[in-house]
């Protein structure tokens, strides 16, 4: 028989799933999420309730071993949506717990401690690539809109800066495939799903794609006449350019679309 | 709009030689709810076709020039369509590029119209009008204009991040010969004026709180390789020199890009990449690293060696201090390793503490290791490679990298 703790998807049901796994004293075969598990006659199921006081204990006792890493570590390492991922948590979790030394995560001859630093290293580049390739288009109600798709589901991880940098104005980021975002309305930031009024207020937004504001295009051309311009034809080389801003990110590029040629 | 995408067209091509586009290293605060901020890492809003970094709207305010320098193409000299904007028309594109995520603030740079004043109060007021009208608090990048007087370096100290006065040619001589109405003091004055009064704020500030921020992100310079005859040892001097007395925050360097028949300058079919490339790994040794100009290039090898990279080359050059044992060795023999970066000899002496690292363990960590291996001893690596004499060595490492160039099919998927 195996034993499989089933939780509910959310990353506060992942963490009571392993606070469950310390209190029953015993390794989970596997920890999987409702949404992705198919039954099984051999499993010997162990559904989870979350519950919040247990995830924060959890996430307490993380901090605690780690110099406060381990918290914000394991929440990106979640948020990579890696087939597995949730094993592989619990595993760093008992690691921190077993051996008390925050120096224990920068031993990276250590299978799983590498394993979560590439996670991490690629979910932070994930960030970063998010900070520079998001582009806002002006809306008729003065409401900036974006479209990404990331590779991993970072828009919990990207508010904060966006925020900070355009605090006086009020901006959408929509993650396309996981269909839900951030609205920022000028005092607050909040997650919205692609039912939200905001895409409706406007009579026209990046998913609409109808009129925008009426110097968006303006602003738009002369965007991709900078970037045109700047390049220096005698060190072209676009195995560089492609290793740095891959293809599949040049969807929501005003500067990779083609030039209008009619101008 | 149609007169401003045509002064945007003429004035960022005659910006894009400037190799700077660095927007990091400030600590400039988002204040009051305005817009904008600059106290994170610097970000690469996107790449060009050549594969370099656009951080910045980096333009010039006009290109026009009194200068004739043969190395520059907005020189007086030279044919070409010229322009200027107003002070508005900045403003109006740096804050409108920044609202829409496509920058982190301005490169604003200009050839000389009238003299150095007249420019630099230019500069300034773009600078100014963005800070105090708009609440802007992107990166902002000036040229400071050579000859500028201390009165306006230092108003525009107190509104960009990061002031530059370019050298571009690397000695006095040379300077002479393609530049004639430049001169040395013209160049060296004012970033040593900004220095001195960085260092003022800076003392200040242990005093006062409220000091106001004074070019949170210091001074670069840029010099152009291959448009004069220094060899790279004159070069690397220079650069270390300009890190350690006038405590520039970097030094770029732009392999020279044949723009134009000049008969002061060489004729050249393409600009030196490789070499530039090595400056810029001989830069990095000397800023991260912590080697000494004389470990890179000396009197008997002046230039560096475009077959391998500096690293390499100390290496085969010192084969007594090879190989190095990962795992007893100080951090300090770590990072002289051919291979191993910054954050993977962090790694190591990191992990070390727990385990004995194998071969097997560098790898995973990202240590280069079909270089890596001829210089370090530790369990897997095959002993043999103690005994290559340094000729074959180095024809162990080009094979190596031939091989690599063949069989494209990793970098495909890279």
């Amino acid at each position: 028989m195996v034993s499989l703790y089933l939780y509910d998807g959310s990353f506060d049901g992942l963490l009571t799933a392993i606070f469950e796994c310390f209190a029953d004293r015993r390794q989970p075969q596997d920890i999987v999420s409702q949404d992705t598990y198919q039954a099984s006659l051999l499993d010997e199921l162990r559904p989870v309730t979350t519950d919040i006081n247990k995830a924060e204990r959890v996430i307490a006792g993380i901090d605690a071993r780690s110099d406060g890493r381990g918290g914000e570590l394991v929440y990106q390492l979640f948020l990579s949506e890696q087939p597995g991922i949730e094993l592989r948590i619990y595993r760093l979790v008992h690691l921190l717990m077993r051996r008390n030394d925050p120096g224990i995560l920068d031993n990276f001859a250590d299978p799983d401690v590498l394993y979560c630093a590439q996670i991490q290293k690629m979910i932070r580049r994930e960030v970063h690539r998010m900070h520079a390739f998001v582009r806002f288009q002006k809306a008729t109600n003065d409401v900036f809109y974006a479209v990404i798709s990331p590779d991993f589901n970072v828009i919990p991880l990207i508010g904060d800066h966006f925020q900070r940098r355009y605090a006086d104005q009020s901006w959408v980021i929509f993650d396309s495939a996981r269909y839900y975002g951030l609205f920022y309305d000028l005092n607050d930031l909040s997650f919205i799903d692609g039912d939200s009024d905001i895409f409706q207020q406007a009579s026209s937004n990046p998913i609409g794609r109808a009129e925008l504001e009426g110097q968006e295009d303006q602003y738009q051309t002369l965007w991709k006449q900078y970037f045109s311009s700047v390049t220096i034809q005698e060190r072209r080389n676009i195995k560089l350019h492609l290793r740095h801003m891959p293809r599949r990110y040049w969807k929501y590029l005003v500067e990779k679309q083609v030039v209008d040629r009619k101008r | 709009m149609n007169r401003t995408l045509e002064k945007l067209t003429i004035l960022s091509d005659a910006a894009k030689y400037d190799a700077s586009c660095s927007s990091s290293g400030s600590k400039r605060a988002n204040q009051n709810k305005g817009l904008g901020n600059s106290d994170g890492m610097g970000i690469c809003h996107s790449y060009t076709e050549d594969g370099r970094c656009v951080s910045l709207l980096k333009i010039l305010f006009t290109n026009h020039c009194i200068y004739d320098c043969a190395y520059c193409v907005s020189r007086r000299s030279n044919d070409v369509r010229r322009a200027a904007f107003t002070v508005e028309e900045v403003v109006d594109l740096t804050i409108n590029f920044y609202r829409r995520n496509y920058i982190e603030g301005l490169f604003l740079s200009s050839g000389i119209f009238k003299d150095a004043d007249y420019t630099m109060e230019r500069l300034v007021r773009v600078a100014k009008t963005l800070r105090q009208q708009h609440n802007f608090n992107g990166y902002i990048h000036l040229k400071a204009i050579p000859g500028a007087s201390p009165e306006l370096l230092h108003e525009a100290g107190l509104y960009a991040d990061r002031l530059s006065v370019n050298i571009e040619i690397p000695s006095e001589m040379s300077l002479k010969k393609v530049a004639p109405e430049k001169n040395y003091p013209d160049i060296i004055q004012p970033m040593n004026y900004l220095s001195d009064e960085k260092e003022r704020y800076a003392d200040e500030k242990k005093h006062l709180r409220k000091t106001p921020l004074f070019l949170p992100a210091g001074q670069s310079t840029q010099l152009i390789v291959g448009a004069s005859p220094e060899s790279d040892l004159q070069i690397l001097h220079l650069a270390d020199d300009l890190y350690k007395q006038q405590r520039l925050k970097r030094v770029y360097y732009s392999g020279y890009v044949p723009i134009a028949t000049d008969n002061r300058v060489p004729d050249i079919k393409a600009p030196p990449l490789v070499r530039e490339n090595r400056v810029y790994q001989a830069d990095w040794l000397l800023r991260f690293y912590q080697f000494s100009v004389d470990e890179i290039v000396d009197e008997k090898h002046p230039n560096l060696d475009l077959e391998v990279d500096p690293k390499v080359s100390y290496a085969l050059r010192n084969p007594e201090k090879f190989p190095v044992d990962i795992n007893k060795a100080d951090y300090e023999m770590i990072l002289r390793v051919p291979g191993i970066g910054v954050k993977s000899a962090m790694k190591i002496v990191k992990s070390r503490l727990y385990q004995r690292l194998n071969l097997d363990h560098l790898q995973r960590m990202g240590v280069v290791v079909k270089r890596a291996k001829f210089f370090i001893t530790c369990p897997g690596i095959q002993e043999r490679h103690k005994d290559y004499e340094t000729t074959h060595l180095r024809q162990l490492i080009l094979a190596g990298d031939t091989a690599a160039r063949l069989s494209p099919q990793l970098s495909l998927f890279g």
